[in-house]
């Protein structure tokens, strides 16, 4: 998940449903085959026999025994953890109707087995935050649907409201009065999205095929605010865009699509497509004006090609009587993988709307301070060196110049009430001047009441924007927590390990198998080569195992075994000693890596990233501690690089 | 045959409404889980029908023997061959034999595109075939000639779907012939398929009749249209596209705006392809055409209702639209004109010109005429508004500067207009998509201006009005349009800087250039070299490293940049030697990145050849001038 990586693919698995109670009631074959190592999907006409099935390979592939958090473990897991970087993220859910498009999306929410990508990025957001150190966070969701090229905004009380995209100079493509909500807890954004699915069905009652042919999209949009090296504040904001698209079955039939949605050869059957049929002669020399692009690809204008990580989804089915739609998806979702994004973190953004809030909390406490402050400052010069400055922005220490301040109201009143005995008590005063005297004192008693009220107010403002600004760190990492921390530090490393499958974790140097990446082998080849197999081919043109992703080892490992023998030879002490000699520069260095993150901001990726390093119980490539001058040997005794052979190599 | 009013003939009657209905109007609602519901009832309707017409066949079946001898045709093929006896043999489509045959091929069709619809389109395609066959046993008469037309539509749009464009065009062309000849030869408004089950009370009147017919054969030159664009015959895709715009208007079956938009966007194919001719034929049909869209209400009345408002919106854009493909049509024409008139430094060509005027007094009669018979727009009512919007910008290449004004003030005149509409706060995008037209118009009108003081302030003019966007823009969002704005403003210093030059040298002749003069000329020159510099450092990483490869699409602008930034640095003017020494040093480090780069990636060079090569010729005399200048000022020193 490095930051200067420029450019990477959208990242396309496919998830095939199992045969369900009707297909195989009405003995349908079963066409589709699933190879989850290879990541390929096989797919026979079931009409013509003899033909060769068709192969379409992807990132990765789920067949029907496939678990939903395995799913979000191996594909979702990196992309939202990558939205809480600061990096705009976004999942696109593509498929048949009736395909599990919706299973994949929500799942059965009471369920926590079977719970889908929406609900667990929710969990998966908000664990982090709870988790998070020195951070403050502002979560925020909107819920918007493209039918027909309208816009509507499905968290607005006026749903017959159309809304229009925008464009500021400073801050790009924007949907002008959408609205968005802050949200506090899984339950809150749990909230937001219902409301929203709500208002998505009664749009639906006057057309059916509404839900099927309109886009969704719920956006989370986290904004994580930390003092940097530089001891200034400084804002993140990642976001997340989760979309259904409509039913690929009738996306042709629903006419306007995005330019990448279009499928090219179908023929537009409506006349109300002729505009498309006609911008589709214009080549884009200089004078073509693209006032057709679809609402869908100017919002999403990002996530296709531009500064976000994507990942899409396609679902399947695997009976024979929609093979054909099965094959439009594939297809689909195989252009799909073509599509570059350059992605980078979106740091200080002008429209964070954290920003704002902290810069009116400051404002407000400011205004609070001048008012206690005022009045304060006399008795606080008496007990100096005890009070607060109350410039912390901390909630204990806000409650506690509250108090401080009830504690100087009362006094101030207690004063005014004796002082008003006082004059009721001298009968020195003349009765009318005694009248203006108390008179006067009670205004003053008025004044302050009035006084107190504002400053309440105030204080009760700065604490509901305070509470809307989500801190993690504090009495929740308690043990229960850390240990489910370390089980799914766990479930994450195995999630990657079976994600880059076996050719990769083994035969590529680890600095080559990002999350995100796709094997840039793929294009052109049967099935994708590791990055080896290539280098192999281009070097020596007849090798044995050409297109194989097969390594061909020297002959000089026996020879290191017999030295692994010797090791126990060596008293403990001596061993000790001997490590620490031996340790060369390199290893050094990676310990220092690890400090330094650790001194730095607290990325919480990256700091898990170096726990789980030495726990990986698989042999894996390490290029840390490798030569030089000799990548594919290893240098070090103690630890193998490589698989043992065991007679695997060939003589 | 059951006579048409008896019982049976009733029922059928109305199983077809019912099928009819289910089909257009239920299946709207049905639900998403079993999404054809009523099409499969349709489907059991149609099916009732088929049986009862077979049964009434078996009943009075004394004809049974033609239908016999036509079935033994090869039929396997599913090329729809041109069938020139479709008009001259067979049953003659009002006999019983050919209205029965034909009432077979209606249901066969109906239950074809039920089956297409319902997405089985194998089953569909039998159906469709069957009805093919059907009508191959009678001649094309005014009975039948629309199932005809249909059923080969729907055959082209099911071939087209499998990727089989050949197959869809043959369909779809047959179409197209029968129902030329249809209108040749006969030219009666032909009876609709669904009267063929419909009680005598239901008949359709003429102009119904005409309409359906007259409907169904744009949809064909619709669907040919989209089939020779996947043939990839663009040309002729645009004539079709042509034809069902005009058919559309001459049957009044549109909306105005819509109409008038997809006008604009065809005059876009005409004006890339050189056709100025159409493309402003088709510009003015669509300003006149979206003129009876009507008035756009005023902002009062948008504010007080919601439809309004949104009909006042879309008015407005649609309008600012055209006005953009306007704008794209004036730009073009001068554009190309300078192209034409280009000598090999850029300027222009005085006996090129000389040469085209006196061609273009040759042709001119004649061609015109020739042309605008082919491509008309318009009914009678709006031919002559067509004609003076036309009247009001030239078609042909403009020659002289007073042509090329006229079109850049038509051009400048739809700028004004579009901008209304696209302002810069709300669409970005495209409101500097319009500055950059504007900016271009005045290039190219520059181009044709003799005047160098006069060219000069065009192209100030431009400066003004691209560089306060240019750094308003946030560059994380909009880091392409600020490359292409960069690199037009150091472009245009560029040229404003040579122009003060010339001019200078012109009026100065062998003096030596005084100070003001000087001071402008550096003043443009580092302006020019402080764009060019701007738009290689947005190429660099967020750490500020040069990138190590240039990506396709900036590999040749970033060399150019490169190569400009070390002329530049050569010709600013300086007295001080070790002011000269260091732009001295600056061009040469800039000319050696472009040489090294190029020898590190070979395949930039073919991408870069001219600058190329002055590059490695100026690496090796650099050194000596900044030697002889370091020597010279060691001497003073």
């Amino acid at each position: 998940m490095s930051k200067t990586k420029s450019s990477e693919s959208v990242k396309v698995v496919v998830r095939c449903r199992p045969m369900n109670d009707k297909e195989k009631a009405s003995k349908f074959n079963q066409v589709v085959s699933v190879d989850v190592k290879l990541g390929q999907i096989m797919v026979r006409n079931p009409r013509e026999a003899s033909e060769l099935p068709k192969v379409f390979t992807f990132d990765s592939v789920y067949d029907c025994n496939s678990k939903q958090i395995d799913l979000y473990d191996e594909t979702f897991r990196p992309l939202v953890d990558s939205v809480l970087l600061g990096f705009n993220g976004t999942i696109f859910a593509y498929g048949q109707t009736g395909t599990g498009k919706t299973y994949t999306m929500e799942g059965v929410r009471n369920d926590p087995e079977r719970r889908g990508v929406i609900p667990n990025s929710f969990e998966h957001i908000f664990t982090h935050i709870s988790r998070s150190q020195n951070q403050q966070y502002l979560v925020r969701a909107s819920y918007l649907e493209i039918y027909q090229e309208e816009i509507r905004d499905l968290l607005s009380k006026d749903q017959s409201h159309r809304l229009e995209l925008r464009e500021r100079p400073d801050t790009g493509v924007y949907v002008k009065d959408l609205s968005s909500f802050v949200t506090k807890s899984v339950r809150e954004i749990e909230h937001v999205m219902n409301v929203g699915n709500q208002n998505r069905s009664v749009g639906a009652t006057n057309m059916n095929e509404h839900s099927s042919r309109s886009h969704a999209i719920f956006v989370i949009t986290v904004e994580c605010s930390e003092l940097g090296m530089d001891g200034e504040n400084h804002i993140r904001v990642g976001k997340l865009n989760l979309v259904d698209l409509a039913g690929s079955e009738r996306q042709t039939k629903t006419g306007a699509q995005g330019e990448r949605l279009k499928e090219a050869t179908k023929i537009n059957l409506s006349l109300s497509a002729l505009g498309n049929v006609i911008s589709a002669l214009v080549d884009g020399r200089s004078s073509h004006i693209p006032y057709r692009d679809s609402k869908l690809t100017r919002l999403l204008q990002d996530s296709l090609g531009g500064n976000a990580r994507t990942v899409m989804v396609a679902n399947i089915g695997p009976a024979s009587y929609n093979v054909e739609e099965t094959l439009t998806t594939l297809r689909y979702a195989n252009r799909a993988k073509n599509i570059k994004n350059k992605p980078h973190i979106n740091e200080d953004p002008k429209d964070a709307l954290l920003r704002e809030f902290q810069e009116e909390i400051a404002r407000l406490k400011d205004q609070l301070e001048k008012r206690v402050g005022k009045k304060k400052r006399r008795r606080q010069r008496r007990r100096a060196g005890e009070g607060s400055d109350g410039e912390d922005l901390e909630d204990a220490e806000t409650e506690d110049d509250d108090e401080e301040g009830g504690d100087y109201w009362r006094e101030q009143q207690d004063k005014l009430e004796r002082e008003k005995k006082a004059i009721l008590d001298d009968h020195s005063l003349v009765a009318d001047e005694k009248d203006l005297l108390l008179r006067e004192k009670e205004k003053k008693m008025e004044d302050l009441r009035r006084e107190k009220e504002v400053g309440e107010m105030l204080a009760a403002k700065v604490k509901a924007m305070e509470s809307k600004l989500l801190v993690g760190g504090k009495n929740i990492v308690d043990h229960t927590n850390e240990q489910q921390r370390m089980l799914e530090l766990r479930r994450q490393e195995i999630a990657e390990q079976t994600y880059c499958s076996i050719w990769k974790s083994r035969f590529m140097p680890s600095s080559d198998h990002q999350m995100m990446s796709r094997p840039p082998s793929a294009v052109g080849y049967r099935r994708p080569l590791s990055h080896h197999a290539q280098i192999a081919m281009r070097m020596k043109p007849d090798m044995r195992y050409k297109a194989e992703n097969i390594l061909m080892l020297d002959m000089d490992l026996p020879a290191r075994t017999t030295e692994e023998y010797q090791e126990p030879v060596i008293a403990p002490k001596v061993a000790a000693a001997l490590e620490d000699a031996l340790r060369d520069e390199d290893e050094i260095q990676v310990d220092a890596s690890g400090f330094h993150s650790s001194l730095g901001p607290t990325l919480p990726a990256s700091a898990s990233g170096s726990l789980k390093k030495p726990k990986s119980g698989r042999p894996r490539t390490s290029k840390k501690s490798s030569t030089p001058t000799s990548p594919f040997s290893p240098c070090s005794p103690g630890s193998p690089l490589y698989p043992q052979s065991r007679g695997l190599v060939p003589k | 045959m059951a006579s048409i009013n008896s019982v049976e003939w009733r029922s059928i009657c109305d199983k077809f409404t019912n099928a009819q209905l289910l089909t257009e109007t239920e299946s709207r609602s049905d639900p998403e889980n079993d999404p054809f519901r009523s099409k499969y009832k349709a489907r059991e309707y149609l099916r009732e029908i088929y049986c009862s017409l077979k049964s009434f066949e078996a009943g009075d079946g004394e004809e049974d023997t033609v239908g016999d001898n036509c079935e033994q045709r090869p039929t396997d093929q599913p090329v729809d061959g041109q069938r020139e006896d479709a008009f001259s043999q067979g049953l003659s489509g009002d006999s019983p034999a050919g209205m029965r045959a034909a009432k077979l091929g209606a249901v066969e069709y109906y239950l074809g595109v039920n089956h297409v619809d319902t997405e089985e389109l194998p089953a569909g395609q039998e159906h469709l075939m069957n009805c093919l066959k059907m009508l191959d046993r009678c001649r094309v008469s005014s009975e039948n000639v629309s199932l005809f037309i249909h059923v080969r539509n729907q055959l082209g749009i099911l071939w087209a779907g499998r990727d089989e464009t050949e197959t869809a065009h043959g369909f779809l062309e047959t179409a197209e012939s029968i129902y030329q000849r249809y209108m040749k030869e006969d030219g009666r408004p032909p009876t609709d398929m669904t009267e063929y089950f419909s009680t005598e009370e239901n008949l359709l009147t003429h102009q119904e009749r005409a309409k359906r017919f007259e409907l169904a054969y744009t949809h064909t030159m619709y669907y040919l249209a989209q089939v020779y664009r996947n043939l990839g015959e663009n040309e002729r895709a645009a004539t079709y596209c042509h034809s069902t715009l005009q058919r559309q208007l001459q049957l009044n079956q549109f909306s105005p705006m819509e109409w008038a938009l997809n006008a604009a966007t065809l005059s876009q194919y005409y004006i890339t392809k050189g056709q100025y001719m159409e493309g402003r034929h088709c510009l003015a049909a669509a300003t006149v055409i979206s003129g009876l869209a009507g008035e756009v209400p005023s902002e009062a009345a948008a504010r007080e209702s919601e439809t309004e408002s949104e009909r006042r919106e879309q008015l407005q854009q649609k309008r600012a639209d055209i006005a953009r493909c306007w704008i794209k049509y004036c730009l073009n024409l001068l554009q190309d004109a300078k192209k034409l008139l280009e000598d090999n430094i850029g300027e222009l060509d005085t006996d090129r010109q000389d040469e085209l005027k006196r061609a273009r007094r040759q042709e001119e009669e004649e061609e015109e005429k020739g042309r605008k018979s082919a491509l008309l727009f318009g009914s009678e009512d709006t031919f002559d508004s067509i004609a003076s919007v036309e009247e009001k910008v030239m078609c042909l290449l403009p020659l002289d500067f007073t042509e090329a004004r006229a079109v850049f003030l038509v051009g400048q005149n739809y700028v004004t207009q579009a901008k209304e509409y696209f302002q810069m706060d709300g669409y970005v995008t495209d409101h500097i998509e319009i500055l950059q037209d504007h900016s271009s118009l005045f290039r190219a009108l520059a181009f044709f201006e003799e005047d160098l003081e006069r060219r000069c302030k065009m192209h100030k003019r431009r400066v003004d009005m691209l560089e306060p966007i240019c750094n308003d823009l946030n560059s994380r969002y909009y880091l392409l349009i600020r490359r292409q704005l960069m690199f037009e403003l150091a472009e245009t210093y560029n040229e404003m800087m040579d122009l003060k030059l010339t001019l200078a040298n012109r009026q100065a002749d062998n003096h030596s250039l005084d100070s003001h003069t000087i001071k402008k000329f550096n003043h443009l020159c580092s302006a020019s070299a402080r764009y060019f510099q701007m738009f290689l450092d947005s190429l660099c990483s967020p750490e500020g490293k040069q990138p190590e490869h240039l990506e396709e699409e900036v590999l040749r602008p970033a060399l150019v940049a490169r190569f400009r930034v070390a002329r530049l640095h050569s010709k600013l003017i300086s007295s001080s030697p070790p002011v000269q020494l260091e732009n001295l040093n600056r061009a040469l480090e800039n000319y050696k990145y472009v040489v090294q780069y190029c020898e590190a990636h070979p395949e930039a060079a073919a991408a870069v050849e001219t600058e190329l090569e002055l590059s490695t010729e100026m690496v090796g005399l650099l050194p000596l001038k900044i030697n002889r200048l370091k020597s010279r000022m060691a001497a003073n020193n």
